[in-house]
């Protein structure tokens, strides 16, 4: 019986690139894998693997159990990448391995059928048909194994071509198994009597097929149903986790600051980003460019301030040190809001080819930057200047109703341009 | 608040939303920012049926609706909005649609704003905008807030430089619809915006309802991608 098995760590065959482990091909195999799996192992081609199997098979019937032996106890395996022969397409071995299939099946039936003819001498004997219904169960049961088990377990959904092959596996292997009972029962008696007999074997099967039919359709709804609810129930604790990890520890916080509005107003925030950014995913690009950057930098201002900022942001382009001094001046700026302005904070960066344009807007009465004394250095210094020595701008504006800073920074060079 | 709101009759609204504490604090809200005369809530519903039936049955100027709803086919406001094509008032105008919602994720967004509502605001916005954006919805212009005027700049390329040649193109915005929405997006009100650009409040409307439009119809595949993956379309 096939042993559920783990995916071995990617790290296991980079250590071992001489030999693989031994272990079935499932994708490189004709029945099982295991020909295929221990000649990968001892790194001689497959073919010679099979062809001493089939010898020993006839040569006294060594080799079927420890075939069977191997195939219970050894891990199953999918081929990484191309294991078919070098110099040979997939397809290609696709192709060959369904014509080996198919030849097998077609030497088996013939053989049965063979069986069948009472004339026959091998007929008597018990050992051939009872070999002719292990290669039967041993065809279709392989299917189980592999494409089977993969859909029963919810994983991939098997592929159209790995599918046909299974039907046909498993009618090949039905059938096989079918005559080697039919020969198994009908030992010596009249054709017309093994006719008799299938068709009274094909009535029961049918009999019991009518009978059991719903059982075997509401077991299967079982199935699915409990696969279900387990799925939706280990979603339910990944979200159940989360909120406890985030939102209650949150909402704890707040009932023990509930004296301080800023703190309790900070504290929400905060949470309520979190919880976006969760839900909805944050802002797209690596931590590497400007959008999440400028980002970052306004959520650490609402953060230090617990002012709520409007932020809207469009495009992205890399991190360079022009882009750093920009989310430098651009916190400076909203800072400078926070502190002087009043809500509500807008902020809008617009990132395109043209360049970068930033604004940060208050509803405060505003400054005036020829009344902000010479020892104030924020603005002048930690805007102003900044922008000039990365080669862009800054502009602060006084409105009726509040402040607007823009900062501004030319397009990227080309050797900027690519990050 | 302009002069001309003063004359006229209350504003009839119906509002649609799952939280009952919400509801009760959004009617608060707006009786203390002085919209006794202007703002007359006629309804209210909690689902996306009952909204249907409300809306249906009281034929209200502006519908405030919230985005996520239980019951319908699972898709809230848009289920409400499909539920109500073609509802006229009294007057024979179109029942308006003011989409409010806690998220402003675009999926969410552009889904009621393709599915007909005339403005998109969140929760959190205040007393007296909500009341300009009642009265803005019921006079048939639109409501951006600026996180969807960032949005639209991205999805109509107009952040990378895309502009339409001619006005009537769907896929773009013009030169001049792409600086209101870069306003908008800045925290200018209309009138802000007007002022900015030396043009008349009446003209950033007509631009705004424009970009509405666009938003509404066109195929730019930033626009419907996801749409077809949800089967919206």
């Amino acid at each position: 019986m096939p042993t559920p098995y783990e995916r071995p760590p990617p790290g296991v065959e980079m250590t071992l690139p001489t030999r693989p482990p031994l272990a079935r091909d499932r994708d490189g195999g004709l029945v099982a894998g295991v020909c295929a799996g221990v000649a990968a192992h001892l790194g001689v081609r497959s073919s010679a693997v099979r062809w001493t199997a089939a010898a020993l098979t006839l040569l006294g019937g060594a080799a079927v159990p420890a075939y069977l032996f191997l195939w219970a106890v050894l891990p199953g395996r999918v081929s990484p990448g191309a294991q078919a022969a070098p110099g040979q397409s997939a397809q290609e071995s696709e192709r060959s391995r369904w014509l080996a299939l198919v030849l097998l099946g077609a030497v088996g039936v013939a053989a049965g059928i063979a069986l069948l003819v009472p004339t026959s001498s091998l007929g008597g004997s018990l050992l051939v048909p009872g070999l002719v219904i292990a290669v039967g169960a041993v065809i279709a049961w392989s299917t189980l194994d592999r494409a089977g088990r993969q859909a029963w377990l919810g994983e991939a959904v098997p592929t159209a071509p790995s599918a046909a092959s299974g039907w046909l596996r498993t009618g090949l292997g039905a059938a096989l198994a079918l005559i080697g009972i039919l020969v198994l029962v009908t030992r010596g008696q009249s054709l017309s009597g093994i006719w008799d007999s299938l068709l009274a074997a094909v009535a029961v099967l049918l009999g019991m097929a009518f009978i059991l039919a719903p059982w075997g359709v509401r077991l299967w709804g079982d199935l699915r149903r409990e696969q279900e609810a387990s799925a939706r129930a280990s979603e339910r604790a990944d979200i159940a986790a989360h909120l406890h990890d985030s939102v209650l520890q949150t909402l704890a916080l707040i009932q023990r600051q509930s004296t301080d509005p800023i703190a309790v107003t900070r504290l929400a925030r905060a949470q309520e980003r979190e919880l976006r950014s969760w839900l909805y995913a944050g802002p797209e690009g690596s931590e590497a460019s400007l959008a999440p950057a400028v980002t970052a930098a306004a959520h650490d201002v609402e953060d230090l301030h617990g002012v709520p900022i409007e932020l809207v942001v469009t495009g992205d382009r890399p991190l360079e040190a022009h882009g750093q001094a920009l989310v430098a001046a651009f916190r400076e700026a909203l800072l400078n809001a926070v502190r002087h302005g009043e809500a509500p904070v807008t902020a809008y960066v617009e990132i395109g080819p043209q360049g970068v344009e930033a604004f940060v807007r208050d509803r405060g009465t505003g400054f005036d930057l020829e009344g902000v004394p010479a020892d104030r250095l924020g603005v002048r210094q930690s805007i102003i200047a900044r922008m000039e020595r990365h080669g862009g701008a800054a502009r602060i504006r006084r409105r009726e109703d509040g402040t607007e800073v823009e900062l501004t920074l030319p397009a990227l060079d080309d050797e900027g341009a690519t990050p | 608040m302009n002069s001309p709101a003063r004359g006229r009759p209350p504003i009839r609204v119906v509002l649609v939303d799952d939280h009952r504490m919400f509801r009760t604090g959004v009617r608060a809200e707006l009786a203390e920012a002085g919209a006794g005369g202007l703002v007359e809530f006629v309804g209210e519903a909690a689902d996306v049926e009952s909204a249907v039936a409300v809306v249906r049955s009281q034929l209200p100027d502006v519908v405030l609706l919230d985005v996520h709803l239980p019951g319908g086919l699972g898709q809230g406001g848009v289920d409400v909005l499909r539920g109500c094509v073609a509802v006229e008032t009294a007057a024979g105008v179109p029942v308006r649609f003011l989409a409010l919602s806690v998220s402003d994720a675009a999926e969410d967004v552009i889904a009621v704003i393709r599915a007909g509502a005339r403005g998109y605001v969140t929760k959190t916005i205040g007393a007296r905008d909500l009341l300009v954006a009642i009265r803005r919805v019921a006079d048939g212009d639109a409501v951006f807030s600026p996180r969807l005027a960032g949005f639209v700049l991205d999805a109509f390329g107009a952040a990378a430089g895309e502009l339409a040649e001619v006005d009537e193109e769907l896929d773009r915005l013009s030169a001049r619809e792409r600086e209101v929405m870069r306003l908008i997006a800045r925290g200018y009100q209309y009138k802000e915006v007007a002022k900015e650009l030396f043009i008349s409040i009446k003209t950033v409307e007509t631009h705004v309802s424009s970009v509405l439009r666009k938003l509404q119809l066109s195929s730019r595949h930033e626009l419907t991608a996801w749409a077809m993956g949800r089967k919206l379309i």
